[in-house]
Order: C-alpha cells, then structure tokens, then sequence
C-alpha cells in the first residue's frame, strides 16, 4: 500500500497517494530482501518495507519475521543468518524440567521483552512509577510513530535498551533459562505485565505479575545489553518494531 | 483463471480526540496460488446511496455521537473510543455493489474492570446503560445458575460455538468474491462464501452473519450478562452480570445454551458478521 496523511490540528485527511521515490525505495529494499531469504527452505518469511517522509526526514525500515517450527523471531536482512540459525537451534530444544517456582536467567535479550512491557508500555500510558533497582537503566524514548498513513500517530516507543552497573549476577544452581518470547502485554487498569514465554529450559509458561512485582524480582544482571531478536509491538492496532535490547538477567520466580 | 477484484472506499473515523478522513482504492488478484494486492490508481466517484450522500454527513454525525457518549458515560474513564463511517464500492467478474458500514469500539473502565462493547450502529442508549451499570459494579461472584447473555455478548460468543449450536447463515448481500450470500444452514461443511475484510487481505472461506436458531425459552428473571469484560476465550466469557439488585463481574461457560430468544436479532461486527439475540445458558 502507499499513501499521504495530512494532519491539520486533530484532524487528519489520508488518500492513498503514490510517491515514485518512496515506492523505488521499498523495490530496492525488496531486492535485498530476496536474497537475504534465499537459502532459507524450511521457513516461512513475512517482510515488511516501510519507506516513509515525515517533516522532510526520509527513513527505510525493513522488518522480516522468520518462522520455523513453530517459533519466531523478528529479524533485518542483514541478521537473517544468525537468527534463522539461532531459531534452527531452539527448535529442536527440549525441556529439560518441568516448569516450578525458579529463578529465571533471561538469555538472549529476552528480559529486553519483559522491560518493554514493565516500563515502555507504562510510559505510553502514563502510569505511576515503580522503584526500579539502582543497577538498572532503560533508553525507552517515546516518539510519535504510525503504522499506515490511516492511522492516527502515538508516542510510541523507538527502541529499547537496557543496560546494568555493577549488577550483582550470582545464578542459583537451580534456575530456569528462557530463550524467546512469544508476546507480552501490559493492562494499565490492572497494572499487570503478561509475558508469554516460548522456549525456556522448562518448556512454554507465561508469568503474570504486577509491575511492583517484577521490579522486586529484579536480582541481577551481567554484560552488555544484547541484541534481541525481535519485538514487533501492537497498540490500538497498529504494529510497530521496536529494536530491543538488555543483558543477561536474573529474576525471582516469577511462575 | 485470474479474478481481479476492487474496491474504492471512503471513512471517516473518529479515534481517541482525532479524525481520520480516509480515501483509498485497491485490487487484488490470484493466480497460481499467488495472492497480490495492490493499491489501485484508477478513480471513480463513490456512488451517493439512496440515503443520500452518506460521507458528507458523516463527520458532524460521529462528532455529535462522540459528543454525547463521552457526556452519557462519565461515570467511567473512556480508554479508547472509536467510531466510524464509510462506504465502499466493491467489483468483481463484472458484478458490482456498494456496502455502507457504522462502528462503534468503546473500552470503558472502572478499575479493575474494563468492558468492551462492540456496535454496528450508534446505539448510544446500549452504551450508557452499560456505562451505568460498569459504574455500579461489585466484586467479582461465583457465576449465577441460569444466567442470560444479552444480544450484544451472545453475538459476541456465536462464531465459538458453529457446530455446537444449530444455526443459520443469514442471506443478504454478496460476498468477498461477489456470490450472493444466501441462507443456509451452518454445518461442519465448508462454507459456501468468502469472507474478504478488506482488499489487501486474502479471502477466506466462513460463514457470513451467523445466527442462533430460536429455541427454548427464556427465564426473564434470571441474571443479565449485559457486557462483555474482556474478547471471548473459546467459549469462557468474563461478563458484567446485573441480577437486578447487583451488578457483578464473573466468569460464564457459554458451551451449552439452554434458550434462544425469538426476539428480532441485531446485527454485530464480530468474526464475518454475527446476529446477537438474547440467549440463555
């Protein structure tokens, strides 16, 4: 689809009008797409180019969500290798456990997810703050984004990422690792984060807790913020990516 | 064989404190399993109706219709309120028609509780009075004996029990691939018509504007589900119930419906279409 959104105070007159520049972009971006999916066989692939002008600024972003198995993870075409391989390998994982009342270790950038919930969607919406541990920083700035030039723009976030100082990290012999997320959500009438975990050491579980809650089961962290391998987030409908990443953490139990 | 389908379409959507004038054309056409959808650079005039050039009433009618809804239910916080007007002209195989729709999504909250109503129409009077009873609302009770589900939550629970339910596909219209939908009775069958939401979306088989036989009958005086509080989970409702004293959230297995009203059902935008008469469980 193409299409111009003018916004004169609250309203918005939107027509599905073509810009060739824009249009040769998405071709170009097409292009790379194709033939950073070629090896994949096994797959299914769903590409999103999105070239827009907003104020004058043009930008090109290409979103590629990877399914194998089952699982998905959303990726760039420039990361496609090492995600599709990271997906081969989970997979084929299989619980080790049964799932109980266990620290989780959150690898691969997962706990980017759980953040995302706890404090980007709660800043969408205003809500109270919560006493995060000291250790911890989230860069989740809000921007004015929109999915299509139908939609009606939001403070959406553009990127999270979370970093520790000097976080304590000390995992107990017994703990659960979660290594992708299938979704998450935040209620603001309620106050609960709900995260539904794929592929963990204990197979897939979802952990529902309130904000307070999983601010106080934050008990560690380690390394530099890592690469998460997609958060394609929904709002009022409109699907956004949202580039995320945080350390390897630690939590209480949170099942 | 290559069907090319289009559609032009024109709304106007009040979302959250903006309006959103839309006005768009695309087609969309399958050949060899392959779905392409584009948008279309060929204008036409959107046909006025016999109602009357419906587009150029549209914005002050939803800006009245806003107006008053946010008045009518201030006992609650309105989270999202979204409404809107369109029309559309639809061709395919040389057949033509044009569908003119009214929506309404309200998300009214009164904390902890959330209800969600869902309308074809601006039915304001269905909106306030379940803003009434949100703001009345008690804590959360064991699930009553009989209860009713109104029109508007039984509507919602209908596309989770085909093949639980004996009901019919109700005949009116054409179908995203321009047949003409006919009644028929719903079965385990593949549907006979094709449920196209928008031009960009491949079509699917589904039955279009299900409804409930009538059966049974209703006991007045048993406990009103009058609103959803959350989408339907298979056929777990959480329901904002009024027993006539009280107005309480709780949980309802919708699985086995004892009675369906006989009452003229109203029409409600959930699934392919869905007729929502009072039932009984």
């Amino acid at each position: 689809m193409h299409g111009q959104a003018r916004q004169h105070g609250q309203v918005i007159e939107a027509t599905d009008a073509r810009d060739e520049r824009l249009v040769r972009a998405c071709d170009d971006a097409i292009d790379a797409v194709t033939s950073a999916i070629a090896a994949l066989r096994d797959a299914r692939v769903r590409t999103v180019v999105r070239a827009t002008r907003e104020n004058g600024v043009e930008s090109v972003e290409t979103t590629m969500t990877i399914t194998i198995g089952g699982l998905s993870v959303v990726t760039t075409p420039a990361d496609v290798p090492i995600d599709s391989a990271l997906l081969h390998v989970l997979a084929e994982a299989k619980p080790a456990m049964s799932i109980r009342s266990l620290p989780i270790v959150w690898q691969n950038g997962s706990a980017a997810v759980l953040l995302h919930e706890a404090i980007g969607h709660a800043n969408e919406h205003g809500s109270a703050p919560v006493s995060w541990p000291s250790w911890l920083s989230v860069d989740a700035p809000l921007v004015t984004r929109r999915e299509t030039f139908r939609d009606a723009p939001l403070p959406r976030m553009k990127h999270l990422v979370a970093r520790q100082t000097g976080a304590p990290f000390a995992p107990p012999s017994q703990h659960i690792e979660v290594q992708l997320i299938a979704g998450g959500a935040y209620d603001p009438v309620t106050d609960v984060v709900t995260i539904n975990v794929a592929v963990s050491t204990a197979g897939p579980f979802t952990i529902r807790r309130t904000r307070a809650q999983i601010a106080a089961a934050l008990a560690g962290a380690v390394g530099e913020p890592v690469r998460y391998p997609g958060v394609i987030c929904s709002r009022e409908g409109q699907e956004l990516y949202v580039a995320s990443h945080a350390p390897v953490m630690i939590t209480e139990a949170l099942t | 064989m290559t069907d090319v389908y289009r559609k032009w379409g024109r709304v106007v959507r009040y979302e959250n404190g903006v309006t959103i004038h839309v006005e768009e054309a695309g087609e969309a056409s399958e050949t060899n399993g392959v779905f392409l959808a584009k948008p279309a650079q060929t204008r036409v005039s959107v046909p006025h109706t016999s109602q009357g050039p419906i587009l150029e009433s549209a914005g002050p009618t939803i800006e009245a219709f806003v107006a008053q809804t946010l008045l009518s239910v201030r006992p609650c916080t309105v989270e999202r309120l979204i409404v809107s007007a369109g029309i559309a002209r639809h061709e395919i195989n040389g057949v033509t028609w044009t569908e003119e729709s009214q929506r309404v999504h309200i998300s009214l909250t009164q904390s902890p509780l959330r209800v969600l109503v869902d309308l074809a129409s601006f039915d304001l009077a269905m909106i306030e009075k379940i803003a009434t009873a949100l703001a009345r609302a008690g804590h959360e009770r064991k699930p009553p004996g009989p209860v009713r589900l109104a029109p508007n939550v039984a509507a919602a629970i209908l596309p989770s029990l085909i093949g639980e339910l004996a009901m019919e596909q109700t005949g009116r219209g054409l179908d995203g691939r321009g047949q003409p939908i006919e009644t028929r009775a719903v079965t385990a069958d593949p549907p006979p018509n094709w449920y196209r939401p928008g031009y960009a979306v491949q079509p699917v088989r589904a039955w279009l504007n299900i409804r409930a036989l009538p059966f049974g009958s209703i006991d007045k005086r048993a406990p009103l589900a009058i609103a959803l509080l959350g989408p339907a989970e298979g056929t777990m409702l959480r329901v904002l119930c009024d027993d006539g004293e009280a107005v309480f959230p709780t949980i309802v297995e919708a699985g086995r419906i004892a009675a369906v009203s006989r009452d003229e059902p109203a029409w409600y935008p959930y699934a392919a279409g869905s007729f929502g008469a009072e039932m009984m469980l």
